[in-house]
């Protein structure tokens, strides 16, 4: 296990600038997650923390030495693929144990270990097929052993689970804690999809346009993001933004949106009168009873549990998340209560949360 | 419904279409083959009155007496060191050069590449004067190193070409487990390139063993020693032994073509899957 660090990691391909002095200390044994929209630099991240990706600038520390000039065996990471790049004409086995091959392991050596990997992933069974005759989760498993079975400093998962179907997506999720709760290792974890972040790690970094956007707990992220972009990229469904101006201050500050419609906002918002913002409205903190908001339904999606409803609301759509047994109708008019403690207000300029 | 291998459908025009198209084409192959099988069991005035038909007697002796006799397995050999030694030379330096121009950047390596591919527009016949000078000045006239170092050079170009396609097939996401598993570029390679390239691998072997299998020029001006011939040469001798003796050059050749024809039918799906490789995203 080692703690890893970056330290203004910059990455240009040419002209094109793709990541932005990127700086991070990821502890000793912490999981954390990288994610961000397509294109926002974390795979790239990851790539130069395991040494496929040269770095343009800055420098990469794994347990305390700087490893930018080493191959990716030196530095002592396992990555776990997208696409799994398990070796099609090796057996389960002989791909779990090929780096401790190439490390000149003992024979023995290596049987034991990847028995012991094997039985941990449950894979005993499966160790004398080739990958062909593997399903997409036991492909996945076998890609984990391949990385436990050599006892890293750190491992890199790029996106994982992506391929594979949902059901088996949330099955590999819990695995994959399991895995690390209980060989506790460095992990770092690229994803585009923020329910894995959000279930997983330790520590989110939210990335975007090559930068750091916010690096904090799943809760952090979701309670107090730190701008626009973290606020609209963390939850589900997203959160519903509108754009107004402040009006009043002191003890009763509201926000005055499009359609003469406003939002009464905390006293706590740092505030004045005239400020152009945007508002943030989880829809699940807007709640069925109560008469702060209204407007025409829209849709109704039922998802079991909860139902969301989308209503017209100053001129735009809003989306609300109430119990599944709501009697919400298309056409009819929706009712929704706010507590003005949960709104969020980010200034319209700079796009920080006030 | 039409069984094909996709789910087209093909209309009955079609259908006689394909058929009466393959039928003319295999005709066009076979016809030669047979004839020239048949023309090996003739006697010398049953092969001039009826050279296309079945033999009036079946003269098993044609073919029997080369069987039996010394110079034809003395060529065979001659002919199978000559293909396997530039089907080994041409596997170990095409492929590993194929791997350095897919997965290396080095300066000049488009320059160097496409140098190699020029060759695929010259075949020896054109450079035969250079080459008998530069093989008569390294010693080797009259060898089999002769023969086979100049095949293994023109057959460079097009063995490279195939290998380095293939190669930059292979997903990059294994190139990168295999470097982060420890591999350098000469173990990825041994323990993953080329294990997993045994079609192209099958196929390049294949299309050098016979091209040298039927190399003519070549070992003709290369060789003088007839214990050293290889086959196609053998020919040569034996019109001149036998004059128009054209049943037995017939019988000769039928026996020289058998071993090339096993070998395709024994391979022919790595050929196959070696020449498509990548044309689809498996």
């Amino acid at each position: 296990m080692a703690s890893v660090g970056l330290r203004h990691i910059h990455k240009s391909y040419g002209a094109l600038q793709v990541v932005h002095d990127v700086s991070l200390s990821v502890d000793d044994g912490e999981f954390i997650a990288l994610v961000g929209p397509s294109g926002c630099g974390k795979s790239t991240l990851l790539r130069m923390i395991a040494g496929l990706e040269d770095i343009t600038g800055g420098e990469i520390m794994i347990g305390g030495t700087v490893v930018n000039a080493m191959t990716p065996r030196e530095r002592n990471i396992a990555m776990v693929f997208q696409s799994y790049a398990l070796y099609p004409h090796m057996t389960v086995g002989e791909n779990m144990g090929f780096n401790l091959k190439l490390a000149g392991v003992s024979k023995p050596e290596i049987a034991v270990r990847v028995g012991e990997a094997a039985r941990m992933l449950a894979l005993e069974d499966l160790l004398e097929r080739k990958p062909a005759q593997l399903s997409g989760g036991q492909r996945q498993r076998v890609a984990m052993g391949r990385a436990i079975v050599r006892d890293p400093a750190v491992f890199l998962f790029d996106e994982p689970l992506s391929n594979l179907d949902a059901k088996l997506r949330v099955q590999m999720r819990t695995e994959i804690k399991a895995l690390h709760q209980k060989v506790a290792t460095t992990s770092i974890y690229v994803t585009h999809d923020q329910i894995e972040a959000m279930t997983l790690a330790d520590r989110i970094v939210v990335l975007n346009a090559g930068r750091i956007e916010q690096v904090g707990t799943p809760m952090q992220l979701y309670k107090t993001p730190a701008n626009l972009f973290v606020a609209g990229f963390i939850g589900s469904p997203a959160m519903n933004l509108f754009e107004g101006t402040v009006d009043g201050e002191g003890d009763s500050p509201v926000v005055r949106l499009a359609e003469g419609a406003a939002i009464a906002i905390s006293t706590q918002r740092k505030v004045r009168r005239g400020q152009s913002v945007k508002v943030g409205l989880r829809p699940e903190h807007l709640s069925a009873r109560g008469n702060g908001i209204s407007g025409r339904t829209l849709l109704v999606e039922p998802t079991g549990a909860q139902t969301h409803v989308l209503f017209e609301f100053a001129g735009q759509q809003m989306t609300a998340v109430v119990d599944g047994d709501h009697p919400a109708r298309h056409g009819t008019e929706f009712q929704a209560g706010i507590d003005h403690n949960l709104v969020y207000v980010f200034d319209r300029e700079s796009g920080e949360r006030l | 419904m039409t069984e094909t291998s996709s789910s087209v459908r093909i209309s009955t025009g079609t259908r006689i279409y394909l058929y009466l198209s393959l039928s003319l084409v295999a005709a066009i192959v076979l016809v030669p083959l047979v004839t020239t099988a048949l023309g090996g069991f003739k006697t010398l005035g049953d092969l001039r009155l009826n050279p296309f038909g079945l033999p009036d007697e079946w003269v098993w002796s044609n073919y029997l007496d080369i069987l039996f006799g010394d110079r034809y397995w003395r060529q065979m050999m001659n002919s199978l060191i000559i293909a396997c030694m530039t089907v080994f030379l041409t596997l170990v330096v095409s492929s590993m050069a194929a791997f350095c121009f897919a997965h290396m950047r080095f300066f000049g390596s488009n320059q160097l590449l496409n140098y190699f591919l020029i060759g695929l527009m010259f075949p020896a016949a054109t450079a035969i004067l250079p080459l008998f000078i530069r093989i008569r000045d390294l010693g080797l006239l009259d060898s089999y190193w002769g023969v086979i170092l100049p095949q293994v050079a023109f057959g460079l170009g097009m063995s490279i070409l195939l290998f380095r396609n293939y190669f930059r097939n292979l997903p990059e996401e294994l190139f990168q487990a295999a470097f982060v598993d420890g591999c350098g570029y000469i173990r990825f390679f041994w323990y993953i390139s080329l294990p997993l390239s045994r079609p192209i691998v099958a196929t390049v072997g294949i299309v050098t063993f016979v091209s040298s299998w039927n190399s003519y020029i070549l070992p003709l001006i290369m060789l003088n020693t007839e214990s050293k011939y290889p086959w196609p040469l053998g020919i040569m001798v034996y019109r001149g032994e036998f004059g128009t003796d054209w049943q037995l050059v017939l019988a000769f050749i039928t026996l020289t073509i058998l071993p090339t024809i096993i070998v395709f039918f024994l391979a022919q799906k790595h050929i196959i899957a070696g020449l498509t490789a990548g044309a689809v995203k498996s």
